[in-house]
């Protein structure tokens, strides 16, 4: 999912850039004072933990191999804006300090890993959480690695570095994750249903109802 | 982060959560280099011949979770004591900066 520096064209670079930046923005600017010193150490640890389990690439005979991303179980818990600024520490941390996905393509990276991974799989929880929460938590994991993978295909794509093969990229990165994202499903299944039968309150994504700052001061 | 913050019972569980991850990370470095792992895009990339385009334009200290000069199994380790710590810094840096009430 990290894309490289060399992959994609100046103006996709751009136009990544520019959306991740405006997305990014939001996100502060929506929490702006209004983030709870409670809600602080929440948001570290899940950025941490999220870095962590990225790092596991789970082997899959025959020569690929998929880690978690992490951007809907990270809305889950924290709810867009938030989720959206642990998923951009990660993915910066990432690029310059390992040199995962590249410094030009960071723009694509933060688009597609901090913001389309968080908000569409924020989205569907929301959209899904009233029906069932285990279904919504693996629609969300699901629905929101395929979507990204998508866009990436997307980005690729459109770039000539990829020979203008838009249908190629778009086929094999939504495809691959469509079946790789069961996987990322079932893993914010576990985690979310973890965390909602042992604190609700934690997961600030199941609404203000649920979660006070009292109680995840607690 | 305050001081308290260290005495919640889900810091301490999700931090020793966290610890356990790191710690797990080399295992599956070894198991993914055993079946020659890459990602999906890194195989579109070289179907369409792109990945000739790739570039690293600029170094990076720990360059793909290694460290220069070890095996796999210490580079994952150091790269993910220190990729964990250091995003722990970046997200408590950004918490701080838009929090309410922020510890003198």
């Amino acid at each position: 999912m990290h894309i490289p520096d060399g992959f994609l064209d100046p103006w996709v670079l751009a136009g990544c850039f520019l959306l991740a930046a405006a997305a990014v923005g939001v996100s502060s600017w929506k929490l702006r004072g209004g983030l709870d010193g409670a809600r602080v150490p929440l948001l570290g640890v899940v950025a941490a933990g999220i870095f962590a389990a990225q790092m596991l690439n789970w082997p899959i005979p025959g020569g690929t191999s998929a880690h978690f991303v992490g951007g809907a179980f990270a809305a889950i818990l924290l709810g867009p804006y938030l989720g959206c600024l642990a998923m951009a520490s990660v993915v910066v941390v990432q690029a310059f300090v390992f040199g995962d996905g590249g410094v030009l393509a960071l723009g694509a990276n933060l688009l597609n890993m901090a913001v389309i991974d968080v908000f569409v799989g924020y989205v569907l929880f929301r959209a899904l959480v009233g029906v069932d929460e285990t279904l919504a938590a693996f629609v969300a994991g699901w629905g929101a690695i395929t979507v990204s993978a998508a866009a990436v295909g997307l980005q690729a794509g459109l770039s000539s570095t990829f020979a203008y093969d838009l249908g190629t990229t778009l086929t094999v990165m939504t495809a691959g994750h469509a079946v790789l994202g069961l996987v990322e499903g079932a893993i914010t299944v576990l985690v979310v249903r973890y965390l909602v039968q042992v604190r609700p309150d934690l997961v600030l994504g199941l609404g203000r109802a649920r979660a006070t700052p009292e109680e995840v001061a607690a | 982060m305050s001081a308290s913050a260290v005495t919640r019972p889900w810091l301490r569980r999700s931090l020793v959560a966290v610890g356990v991850l790191v710690l797990l990370a080399p295992v599956f470095a070894l198991a993914a280099g055993a079946v020659g792992y890459a990602e999906p895009l890194e195989n579109v990339a070289e179907a369409t011949g792109a990945v000739e385009h790739e570039r690293t334009l600029l170094g990076s200290p720990l360059p793909d979770y290694s460290v220069p000069g070890t095996g796999t199994v210490v580079g994952t380790l150091v790269s993910g004591v220190v990729g964990t710590a250091i995003t722990l810094g970046v997200a408590l840096g950004v918490g701080r900066l838009l929090d309410r009430n922020p510890d003198p």
